[in-house]
């Protein structure tokens, strides 16, 4: 049956937007990822992008939740909600047995519960990048590959460099004096990893470790960090293709229910 | 009479600043109070005048000569104000040995701030037992020889007496006001109940417990709350940046009562009189007082105190107001979680700092905190 209702999640994250159109709060319509965050053209190239490839205008969208660090300042939202709800909500669509998801996004890393398909209770990083898609990017950077590749290069690594530096700044540093000694890059990298796993890994200790594990966010795309914490952890953590886009389905759902009353 | 929010708004306006200068002007002196538990009475009875002293949403640099940057910001902050000559107006500082930051402080004063004396401030740490009371009362008695020596007459116990009261009195409106203001959320915010109560710190004890019964009669008078938002407890060191308590209001997220040393921690407890040695009364208090990070406390009973005080309240959560750097409070912060998650009460701990700025990361915080209260 075609949908008559559409809702709309956009999540406006600190780096990329990210938006969902949902048909009767159950079937993905279409989505957009732009890559530019708050503050930027981002949000309404992503909203544009998403409304048309499903062939609609935002007359035809019932309900728009805004969440991400730039909802409060995205205009035209009918609700505004926590990207830790709504990643708790997109994570339990993805996954329905999920318990914990662990979401590193742009600029801050989180360990959320789910509790009845919703968000139990969290914790966040502070406000240290490190551990976060930023300390990806330096990192990528400084090794002159584009954030993409790091997973490829892991695969290829034949073993682990430590990095011990907690501080993104001075783990640039340590990667650098590394390089100078002309260690293989794929070993590097995987050393890379392995520093955000054993961080987020805390993250996920200090809420306390409930199988199974689910991970969300733009960074759980690259599968060299999912491998990482998965050794870390111990534990299999499942990944959705459409990971990165958690945050809007969720706000798109969380949108729906809204709609039908539902809490 | 006045209307509420013509008064919480004569509260708000009080500033330190103001106030250090009419006393000064007054011909008074004035004796700046450092956190926590000095035995500011004495200051009362000597016919100076007591100011408070915990820091200002400031940028640091000048400390940080004398203190790491990852040092407590309150400390530091006084000690900024202190370098830049902006306490010099002050004829002394009590200066409490309360926590390891604390405990350099007075050197670290002394050698930055020539301007000011120091006067030390112990507190023992086995401060319930017999010869802990003897030794606080003990030091408070050499506290109040300096403050003698500072103001040049005599403070008698008569004088420590009356001094007493009257802030006994001030405790008493001020619990009185903190119980009417968790039951009338609608009519006091987050920054109301703050302001009210900060202003004790600056003003002249009397007039502030007149101010605060007036509030009091208002709230008293209003008929039941309809207030539909999210209720916490807060608890900590400190939560009066006004960014803060701003993200408490927008999320419409009432502080039904608090265990924040700045706040309830300071007046929970009153001095009981001993007309015979009345500074043995003051240590009486500080022997009785629970639920503070910095006042040794073994059997950890803050965490019961803090369930107990959500539970009485009605509060759907808790939210443990972390001061950045703040060794006590992260220390007590994993014991008293355990008691809390046991007691099935929702928790967040939230990180501040006076230097913060930028509180998107808090606000995000408190915002997915509410939405799991509603």
């Amino acid at each position: 049956m075609a949908a008559d209702i559409f809702t709309l999640g956009i999540d406006v994250g600190s780096t990329t937007s990210k938006c969902l159109i949902l048909g009767n709060g159950e079937e993905i319509i279409s989505s957009a990822i732009i890559p530019a965050g708050t503050g930027t053209s981002g949000p309404g190239r992503a909203l544009e992008a998403a409304l048309s490839e499903a062939m609609l205008s935002r007359q035809d969208i019932a309900a728009v939740t805004a969440t991400g660090y730039g909802r409060n300042s995205f205009e035209g939202a009918d609700y505004i909600v926590s990207e830790l709800s709504c990643h708790a909500i997109g994570a339990h669509a993805m996954f329905p047995d999920a318990k914990t998801v662990i979401d590193i996004g742009g600029q801050d890393a989180k360990a959320i519960s789910i509790e009845n398909g919703k968000l139990g209770s969290f914790v966040m990083n502070d406000k240290c990048a490190a551990g976060t898609g930023r300390f990806l990017d330096v990192m990528a950077r400084v090794l002159e590959l584009d954030v993409s590749e790091l997973a490829e290069k892991d695969a290829m690594a034949g073993r682990v460099i430590p990095i011990s530096s907690t501080c993104t700044v001075f783990a640039e540093s340590e990667v650098i004096s590394q390089l100078s000694k002309n260690v293989d890059i794929c070993d590097l990298v995987a050393g890379i990893h392995a520093s955000v796993a054993v961080r987020t890994a805390s993250l996920v200790r200090r809420l306390g470790l409930t199988p199974p594990l689910a991970m969300t966010g733009g960074v759980a795309q690259n599968a060299g960090i999912v491998r990482a914490l998965s050794k870390e952890l111990g534990e299999e953590i499942s990944v959705s293709p459409l990971c990165q886009l958690a945050g809007a389905y969720g706000a798109a759902i969380h949108g729906f229910n809204k709609l039908k009353g539902r809490k | 009479m006045a209307d509420l929010s013509t008064m919480i708004a004569g509260l708000k306006a009080i500033s330190p600043k103001e106030e250090l200068k009419k006393a000064v002007s007054a011909g008074k002196k004035v004796i700046g109070i450092m956190p926590y538990f000095c035995p500011e009475e004495l200051v009362y009875a000597s016919g100076m005048v007591p100011l408070g002293l915990w820091g200002a949403d400031m940028q640091a640099n000048e400390s940080k000569r004398y203190y790491p940057a990852f040092i407590c910001s309150i400390l530091h902050t006084v000690l900024e104000m202190g370098i830049k000559g902006k306490l010099n107006d002050l004829s002394g500082i009590m200066i409490p040995a309360s926590c390891d930051s604390l405990k350099s402080m007075g050197a670290n004063w002394q050698y930055g701030v020539k301007t000011v004396p120091v006067i030390n401030v112990s507190i023992a740490q086995n401060r319930k037992i017999p010869a802990g009371k003897e030794y606080t009362a003990s030091q408070f008695k050499k506290v109040r020889d300096e403050l003698s020596k500072i103001s040049g007459k005599e403070i008698t116990d008569e004088a420590i007496i009356d001094a007493i009261k009257v802030y006994n009195e001030n405790r008493k409106a001020l619990r009185e006001f903190s119980f009417l203001a968790g039951k009338h959320p609608e009519a006091i915010s987050p920054a109301d109940r703050n302001a009210v109560i900060k202003a004790g710190y600056f003003m002249d004890r009397k007039e502030h417990t007149k101010a605060v019964l007036a509030i009091s009669a208002e709230l008293a008078s209003l008929p039941e709350s309809s207030f539909r938002g999210a209720k916490v407890v807060t608890s900590g060191i400190l939560a009066d940046s006004p960014s803060l308590l701003k993200i408490f209001e927008d999320l419409h997220i009432a502080v039904v009562d608090d265990q924040i040393a700045h706040e309830s921690l300071n007046f929970r407890t009153d001095v009981p009189i001993i007309e015979s040695d009345p500074i043995m009364g003051m240590a009486e208090r500080i022997a009785e007082i629970e639920g503070c990070s910095v006042l040794f406390d073994p059997g950890k009973k803050r965490g019961q105190e803090l369930v107990k005080l959500a539970q009485d309240a009605g509060a759907d959560g808790i939210i443990w107001i972390m001061t950045k750097f703040c060794d006590p409070e992260e220390y007590d912060y994993v014991p008293v979680k355990r008691m809390i998650d046991k007691a099935g009460i929702p928790l967040l701990a939230v990180e501040v700092d006076r230097q913060m700025v930028n509180y998107e990361q808090a606000r995000n915080a408190i915002e997915a905190f509410s939405e799991t209260l509603c």
